[in-house]
């Protein structure tokens, strides 16, 4: 039935690999040089970058739960590296196509682009660490249907961008590229991406949230205002309590919708929505609660909340924010009518 | 702590089916739901409840309940609220009082009052607030004192719901007069006879215009040691461990259901995208509570004490059931006809004016942060 004990043991694997690798010496370097090695080589050697990739495509296996539950902890740690991209997203991408796993930091990215002719044509926009990457794992359009294209970043031309927390988000213009591999993707390829796109931002987002919290609590313990810790007044203790209830909204939303795709499957539309709904709106309250309760320090480069904030600012809105994935929720929920509405939130967790 | 989700097994969603089905029997076409916990009082529904075992289903078997354990509960009553069922007579007797007697009361106690309630023939109402005790419950000025055989209570108590209808209700009282120390010294809870001469129940109009809330004047009222629950002294223990543990169960996410659902059905059969992100947002977040009041159940039955959990579980329900009130009101747009043509009309306006209550009942918004503050900042200075 507990599950969820051997999700809290990569959780908390992950956090003590995570605990001493991603200073704000090392937050700052990879802001300034878009690639942070210390923090990525003992991840990668842990096998923790390719969580929910089966192993016969070469990756660590595991289920998207437990890629999640990698994920969370990253969040939680605000390390700067794409272990999202690298796994549950490229990498189990790449394993629906039959392809083998790259070695090296992978990343994906959505975007209108066409094969033909052995040649890709379109760009990727927003594409995490594109350029740091081993290889692009790129969804395209064939004259067959929907392929996985395996791409180099060297034989792209990309343009420098970034999210608010200085994690590159670059766009990738791929007229001419000759892919190093195409396959045939899976139909539904494209909408599983997003689905799996927005979880993984959902699990960074718990993550973040949770830490968010103790370093609020923390703060607010020691800075003493008229006499004792601020945390003791009311309307400072108000911001604590709607923080911690917001980070478990937003970490209950995630783990079901990642627990609910089961040992070998994929998140089923309805969670993804639900819990990316509730995580990005999450993000925004736990943000806002937390700089308020810990004031002007909260605010500066130097103190250890804004690299967290600054993410989930950041990942709220990508692979889709609270409203786009409502409003796909809801015309779901509509369709279906009112007698099935109950039926549908309360069907749970399946395992 | 930060819960995992819990499934539900397949024994227990059969049980899930097997409610769906009885209430899809039993509640007339059209039926007007109630809005979760304020479902209406009706004790041949209650009886017919009670028939299938679902009356007091916590109660071990010994004592004439199903023996069944909190996530079974969870359960049943999660449809019985979903559907708005008239559960108002059994409510505080199995959600409040039959766990209590399994705590604190005696044998003797247990062996009364127990199968009554799991029969559904024994109703309960809470007796806690005064007119000077509300969040500051501590300061209830009921006097109990000793007389020969038991205890005679004087005082008043407010905001008793149902006390015009049910059998008992366990009363708060000072056994022990305040003295300078410790004030949640000297408290007991006394189960008084609401049927008794002494028992003086007059109605307390809401702004709704119903009248099920009442002021009970306890003029002098007798009650014996036997009717004494738990230990004379602890009540203020007795009381605290009650509510921690009914906080946050699902009256606290589905009161809303039932507009909801109306919502759908009258404004959302093919909604524009304005209507369909307030359908989905809502879905969303009572999908997530939902869980997370599940998890709390689980706890409970894994031997664990959520008790701060459970306060910020009922506070994230509360206040969002609000929301949902706004939220669907903006949405349908247009002004609120208490008399209007639909299920609707008449639901927002029942809701509107009923949801001030929903974060007050149960312990007040402030007063669960504060709980949950306390936790959560334990360490600072």
């Amino acid at each position: 039935m507990s599950a969820g004990a051997d999700l809290r043991e990569v959780r908390d694997a992950v956090a003590d690999l995570l605990a001493d690798r991603v200073s704000p010496e090392v937050l700052e370097a990879a802001e300034r040089d878009g690639w942070a090695a210390g923090v990525w080589e003992p991840l990668h050697a842990g096998g923790f970058t390719t969580v929910g990739v089966p192993e016969s495509a070469g990756g660590a296996g595991g289920s998207v739960a437990e890629a999640c539950a990698v994920l969370e902890a990253a969040g939680a740690a605000a390390a700067p590296v794409p272990v999202a991209e690298t796994g549950l997203l490229a990498g189990r991408l790449l394993a629906s196509a039959g392809l083998a796993l790259p070695d090296g930091a992978l990343t994906t990215g959505t975007g209108d682009v066409r094969l033909r002719d052995g040649s890709l044509a379109g760009r990727l926009a927003r594409v995490p660490w594109a350029s740091a990457s081993s290889r692009i794992a790129v969804l395209a359009d064939g004259p067959d249907g929907v392929v996985v294209a395996v791409v180099d970043p060297a034989a792209a031309r990309i343009s420098a961008g970034h999210n608010l927390a200085g994690e590159p988000r670059e766009s990738v213009d791929l007229d001419g590229v000759v892919p190093e591999t195409t396959a045939p993707a899976p139909a539904d390829a494209r909408d599983l991406l997003a689905r799996r796109g927005s979880l993984a931002r959902a699990a960074q987002i718990a993550g973040a949230a949770r830490r968010v919290l103790e370093v609020t609590v923390t703060y607010t313990g020691e800075r003493v205002q008229f006499g004792r810790p601020v945390s003791k007044f009311p309307a400072v203790a108000d911001h604590l309590v709607r923080l911690a209830e917001q980070a478990e909204m937003a970490a209950m939303a995630a783990r079901s919708a990642a627990v609910g795709a089961g040992p070998d499957g994929e998140p089923a539309e309805l969670d993804v929505a639900a819990a990316s709904a509730v995580a990005s709106e999450a993000a925004g309250l736990v943000a806002a609660a937390a700089h308020q309760a810990t004031g002007a320090m909260g605010v500066t480069r130097e103190f250890s909340l804004g690299v967290l904030t600054r993410r989930l600012w950041s990942w709220r809105d990508e692979w889709g924010g609270e409203r786009a994935w409502s409003t796909r929720l809801g015309h779901t929920l509509a369709a279906g009518g009112p007698e099935a509405l109950w039926p549908t939130i309360s069907r749970g967790v399946r395992v | 702590m930060i819960f995992d989700p819990t499934p539900l097994s397949a024994d227990e969603e059969k049980l899930r089916e097997e409610v769906r089905a009885f209430l899809a029997d039993t509640l007339p076409d059209g039926f007007r739901p109630g809005l979760g916990l304020g479902g209406r009082h009706d004790p041949e529904f209650t009886r017919t409840l009670a028939k299938r075992g679902w009356v007091g289903m916590s109660i071990p078997t010994r004592y004439g309940g199903a023996g069944a354990s909190t996530v079974r509960r969870f359960v049943v009553i999660e449809e019985l609220l979903a559907a708005g069922a008239p559960i108002a007579a059994h409510w505080i007797a199995e959600r409040q009082s039959a766990p209590a007697f399994l705590r604190f009361g005696t044998e003797e106690q247990r062996e009364w009052f127990l199968p009554r309630i799991a029969a559904g023939e024994c109703w309960f109402s809470l007796g806690m607030s005064e007119p000077d005790a509300g969040s500051d419950l501590a300061s209830v000025r009921t006097a109990a004192t000793r007389v020969d055989g038991g205890w005679r209570v004087t005082g008043t108590k407010v905001w008793t719901t149902n006390a015009h209808l049910n059998h008992f209700a366990a009363m708060l009282c000072r056994t022990t007069p305040q003295g300078e120390g410790d004030r949640h010294a000297g408290l007991s809870q006394l189960i008084v006879d609401l049927s008794d001469e002494d028992v003086h129940v007059s109605p307390i109009p809401l702004i709704d215009g119903e009248e099920h809330v009442n002021e009970v004047v306890l003029d002098g009222v007798f009650v014996p040691d036997e009717r004494v629950l738990g230990e004379v002294g602890q009540g203020w223990a007795q009381v605290t461990a009650e509510l921690a543990h009914e906080r946050s169960g699902p009256d606290r996410y589905l009161s809303v259901l039932g507009l909801y659902r109306a919502f759908l059905d009258v404004h959302g059969r093919v909604p524009d995208d304005v209507r369909a992100a307030a359908i989905g947002r809502i879905g969303a977040q009572m999908w997530t509570i939902r869980q997370l009041s599940l998890a709390v159940a689980r706890a409970l039955d894994e031997g664990e004490a959520p008790a701060v959990e459970a306060s910020l579980v009922k506070d994230i329900g509360t206040t969002f059931e609000q929301q949902v009130v706004e939220t669907l009101r903006d949405a349908a747009g247009g002004e609120i006809d208490p008399g209007g043509p639909t299920m609707f009309d008449v639901l927002l306006a029942e809701c509107v004016l009923n949801a001030p209550t929903w974060t007050l009942r149960g312990g007040t918004t402030e007063v669960l942060r504060g709980i949950a503050a306390k936790a959560l900042t334990r360490g600072a200075r």
